[in-house]
């Protein structure tokens, strides 16, 4: 439980409320889910837009990037709404 | 925290809702990250074409069909 331990709100005993406990859980999990999303969208991006690497990053990797990324975002989005209405008709 | 909190139901609720939630999502990622290699293949625009969006959707569904079916043919051979 050390993770969700180091950073307990201000209260001198080390003993956690279950309240807290949960509210903890709920920000690890987010953060985890946003770690891997992000590796995800950066795997897919390099693969897309870096495809011959320079000297430094160029204006349309730049570009490409950006547009890569909200393009992921809304792919998300897609497949998420297409597999929520199929098991809607089952 | 006191050990015995993991009997709390409310923890529990909370235990079960992310387990479900965690299964989603991991779905989602999974066909996401497959569909997205199938579908778009060019450099991303700054909109998805008609053919890219409905190549996502159709990705999606045809997933679930073929689970299905993969289902039935499973139990088929018993």
């Amino acid at each position: 439980m050390d993770a969700f331990s180091s950073s307990s709100s201000s209260s001198s005993s080390s003993q956690m409320s279950t309240e807290d406990f949960m509210d903890q859980l709920k920000v690890q999990l987010a953060q985890a889910y946003a770690e891997e999303f992000m590796e995800t969208v950066r795997g897919k991006c390099f693969d897309k837009c870096i495809t011959k690497p320079g000297s430094s990053l160029s204006g349309g990797e730049g570009s490409c990037i950006s547009r890569c990324v909200d393009r992921y975002v809304e792919a998300t989005g897609i497949i998420s709404k297409s597999l929520f209405s199929a098991s809607m008709k089952n | 925290m006191d050990p015995s909190a993991l009997n709390n139901p409310q923890l529990q609720q909370l235990i079960n809702q992310e387990k479900e939630r965690a299964m989603a999502n991991e779905m989602i990622a999974k066909l996401t990250s497959a569909c997205w290699d199938k579908c778009i293949t060019g450099t991303p625009g700054s909109k998805f074409s008609s053919s890219e969006s409905s190549c996502l959707s159709n990705c999606a569904h045809r997933y679930m069909d073929m689970s299905m079916m993969i289902v039935k043919r499973f139990q088929s051979m018993q």
